[in-house]
């Protein structure tokens, strides 16, 4: 009896050693991709999925030894996610409420819609595209702590683009003479400051190999947009009296932190498993950040400011610098 | 002025754009939407069969969350574990270890909707889906974590699909590829319509109601918990048939037909023995056949006939395998013990002998002559010849053993050459899957190709255990220890004494 019961197990016999009780996020995220042997998939060596996945993430110049020693550092569960969530979007409803009561649309100037037109509303392609390339991430992320970091990131985008469908259809409701809801996509495929950012997701969209979606998508596009379309248009909307898309714009700034935590976590992950990662990724990065670069240039136009576009590089640049990267151009670290 | 969800959601959907600096088709390539064939303007016909918001949806889940949490710590708390069944124990113990990660492999293939669904209504959608099915993993990781400390074979909730134990690579054979290997509208048709709208009612509200009636409230109510979001998600698949039927009805049938097949395959060698022979006899609600034929025969029937598929060919195969499969597979999941993490309930004592005869009227002349032998050979004291010493050939379709989907008048071997390759099936109806489309299934090796490629080493019943990473603290073994044959035992002898 007393020898049966030290074989029983404490946790996951594939913790190994790991020195310590896991975690509950541990216990719900470990290893979890079983398709990581030499033939990924339990079919034949040449079918599609097989193909894909040694071509676009088997056969990556990253090494790491381990992909299951990545953590999250916000240790995301399910349980937490939809509750934190539930959080956030209790509040965003309570500043609908709020603003809806104080005739909040009704009152807004002409400059103000302009900038909503131009700056806000048209960003639903955006994110959409987004959601597309955090669910491509996910699906071929060598590990399930880096695949389920990605799930709740492609979940957050949706969540942007239903707010952002919300407030466009509130808007077009208040100012029916304008075209909300209508001239939106016109806007995204014509309007020459979104170019750089149509560009960088279309081109981001056909990047299969895995680590060169990483880079183009998490270390340019997403950081950047993100530094300039949430970070530096909650604070221009603020400056010119928009407070509340100011105010729900400060709560998806919440999302895309926690992206950006779980981002430098990888960052310096990748390039502590291997030395010969960060050059990897730096020659990803030196094709990839003039699209970065543009689309700072182009959105601090778009929201009519020209200091975001310093302040949305320097955001990038420290991103970068977690894994010792450089944008092309500036000093190296 | 605030809005209804009805109000904005339209705005919501619409997100497709004209691409201009890369080829759209590279960005979208058939050999992951699967709409080769299919107009792109037709795929304005896919109309979300339900609609929520990201908004609804975390209050709604953050509730289910917590109440599956409050119910199980209060149970954990009980220490009811240890009163549960054996045999109801070891069915727990085998849905975790060959479903959990199913649950996962979910998570990716509704990754895959987000990305590559020919639809942004579907991309949208999915991105529940792949938030269920997160959900769905961590709630079976939990739970059987819980009981690790009970028994190691819960160990197996994250391990199995490391392992190459045979029912896992069966498993994973048929969900790699029609979860990770399959484009959006196969997944979809063979994943989301045939799998989980039809089959898994059988996994999640069958064993739900045999585990409350055992006693397992635990399990039961994550089971239950679970099917309300598959029974959401799982009708994505609705609108997928709809498009596809209208452009190229010809695929939807056939992806359909090979995909009921596979999907019955399995569920026959799981579900099966867990409700014919490992559910407690008094606790038993219905019979395989009795709840495939209510739950999952009517309502494929019903489909079919609501999309304007035609009934697959070999229906009538198929329900006369309802008959027979899940026996020969019991006969050889009990036989082949020593191969599987989970014990095995016998489940043919005089009492539950009586009540398979009156399911299953054929059972004693099919089944019951060959457990008299088992039977024999326990009551005098040779278990060694109730243990297996060799692997038995496997299906090229299913990877499972062949003779197990008929019955014991029905073996007479099918097979077809290929590439100067012998290929066996269990069935005809497996051949013609396979005849479907060689490529997918010729290249694959079985367990058994690859014990006899000499890759198994030693080539022995040992060396194949080892192979499938099965250790001596989780083999299976008989959930009574024989126990249940000494009836006969005291028969025969009274027999013996009166003659
Ligand atoms: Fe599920
Ligand atoms: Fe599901």
């Amino acid at each position: 009896m007393a020898q049966q019961r030290a074989t029983r197990l404490r946790t996951w016999s594939a913790f190994g050693d790991l020195g310590r009780r896991p975690s509950e996020y541990e216990v719900l995220t470990h290893g979890m991709n079983h398709t990581m042997g030499a033939t990924p998939l339990e079919l034949p060596p040449d079918a599609h999925g097989n193909r894909w996945l040694r071509e676009h993430r088997d056969g990556m110049a990253l090494t790491v030894p381990d992909w299951d020693a990545f953590r999250d550092p916000d240790r995301v569960t399910y349980g937490s996610y939809v509750a934190m969530q539930d959080d956030r979007e209790t509040y965003v409803e309570g500043l609908l409420e709020r603003f809806d009561k104080e005739q909040h649309d009704e009152r807004l100037t002409a400059g103000r819609l302009d900038l909503l037109a131009l700056a806000v509303t048209p960003a639903r392609y955006l994110v959409h595209g987004q959601q597309m390339l955090s669910a491509y991430l996910q699906q071929l992320a060598p590990g399930s702590y880096i695949a389920t970091c990605a799930a709740f990131q492609t979940a957050d985008q949706l969540r942007r683009v239903q707010l952002l469908a919300y407030r466009t259809t509130q808007l077009s409701r208040a100012h029916p003479d304008r075209a909300f809801g209508i001239a939106e996509r016109t806007t995204w495929e014509h309007h020459p400051d979104w170019q750089p950012f149509r560009q960088a997701v279309e081109e981001a969209l056909v990047a299969y190999d895995w680590d060169l979606a990483l880079v183009a998508f998490q270390l340019v596009l997403k950081p950047v947009a993100d530094a300039v379309l949430l970070h530096g248009l909650a604070r221009r909307l603020d400056t010119v009296g928009a407070p509340l898309d100011s105010l729900i714009t400060d709560d998806l700034v919440l999302d895309a932190q926690r992206a950006a935590r779980w981002t430098r976590a990888l960052l310096t992950f990748l390039t502590d498993a291997d030395p010969g990662n960060r050059a990897v990724l730096q020659g990803h990065l030196d094709t990839w950040a003039a699209h970065g670069t543009a689309m700072a240039a182009a959105g601090a136009r778009l929201l009519g400011t020209s200091d975001i576009e310093a302040t949305a590089l320097s955001t990038w640049d420290e991103l970068l610098a977690a894994g010792g990267l450089t944008r092309p151009g500036t000093p190296s670290a | 002025m605030l809005l209804t969800q009805d109000d904005w959601y339209e705005t919501s959907r619409d997100l497709d754009w004209t691409f201009s600096y890369v080829d759209r088709a590279a960005a979208f390539p058939t050999e992951w939407t699967g709409a080769e064939g299919i107009p792109e303007d037709a795929w304005e016909a896919w109309e979300e069969p339900f609609r929520v918001s990201y908004r609804d949806y975390v209050r709604v889940q953050r509730e289910k969350e917590s109440g599956v949490k409050a119910v199980s710590n209060a149970l954990q708390r009980a220490g009811s574990y240890d009163q549960l069944p054996a045999s109801h124990v070891a069915a727990s113990q085998m849905h975790m270890g060959l479903i959990t990660m199913v649950e996962y492999m979910a998570v990716t293939m509704q990754s895959r909707f987000c990305r590559f669904a020919p639809s942004p209504k579907w991309r949208n959608l999915g991105v529940f889906g792949l938030l269920d099915e997160t959900r769905h993993t961590q709630l079976s990781l939990r739970f059987s974590h819980a009981l690790l400390k009970h028994d190691t074979r819960f160990d197996w909730a994250q391990k199995a699909y490391h392992t190459n134990q045979w029912a896992v690579v069966a498993a994973k054979n048929l969900f790699d590829d029609i979860m990770l290997n399959a484009d959006c509208v196969e997944a979809c048709l063979a994943s989301n319509l045939t799998l989980e709208h039809g089959f898994s009612n059988i996994q999640f509200v069958a064993l739900a109601s045999d585990a409350m009636a055992a006693g397992d409230v635990n399990w039961s109510n994550l089971l239950s918990s679970i099917q309300t979001d598959e029974a959401r998600h799982a009708q994505q698949g609705f609108p997928t048939l709809e498009v596809v039927m209208a452009h190229d009805p010809g695929r939807a049938q056939r992806i359909v037909d090979v995909a009921f097949w596979r999907a019955s395959r399995i569920f026959q060698t799981l579900t099966g023995p867990a409700m014919d022979y490992y559910t407690p006899l008094d606790k038993r609600k219905m019979s395989y056949k009795e709840f495939m034929l209510e739950w999952i025969v009517d309502q494929h029937e019903r489909v079919l006939e609501d999309y304007g598929l035609k009934r697959p060919w070999y229906w009538d195969d198929f329900l006369y395998s309802l008959d027979n499969g899940q026996h020969a597979m019991q006969l050889g999941l009990w036989f082949y013990r020593p191969t599987l993490f989970w014990n095995t309930s016998a489940g043919v004592s005089r009492d539950e002998r009586a009540w398979l005869n009156d399911k299953y009227p054929q059972w004693e002349e099919n089944w019951g002559v060959l457990w008299d032998e088992v039977i024999r050979n326990i009551n005098a004291g040779h278990i060694d010849r109730t243990l297996p010493e060799t692997l038995p050939a496997l299906c090229s379709v299913t990877q499972l053993p062949l003779g197990t989907a008929m019955s014991r008048d029905r073996l007479a071997p099918v097979s077809l050459v290929r590439d100067g390759r012998v290929h066996h099936f269990d069935s005809e109806i497996s051949k013609w899957c396979f005849e479907q489309e060689p490529e997918r299934y010729a290249g694959h090796r079985t367990v058994v190709d690859r014990f006899i490629g000499g890759e198994i080493q030693p080539m022995d019943l040992p060396g194949a255990l080892a192979w499938m990473g099965l250790t001596p603290d989780v083999m299976g073994d008989d959930t009574d220890g024989y126990r249940w044959a000494r009836e006969y035992a005291t028969e025969s002898k009274a027999t013996e004494s009166k003659a």
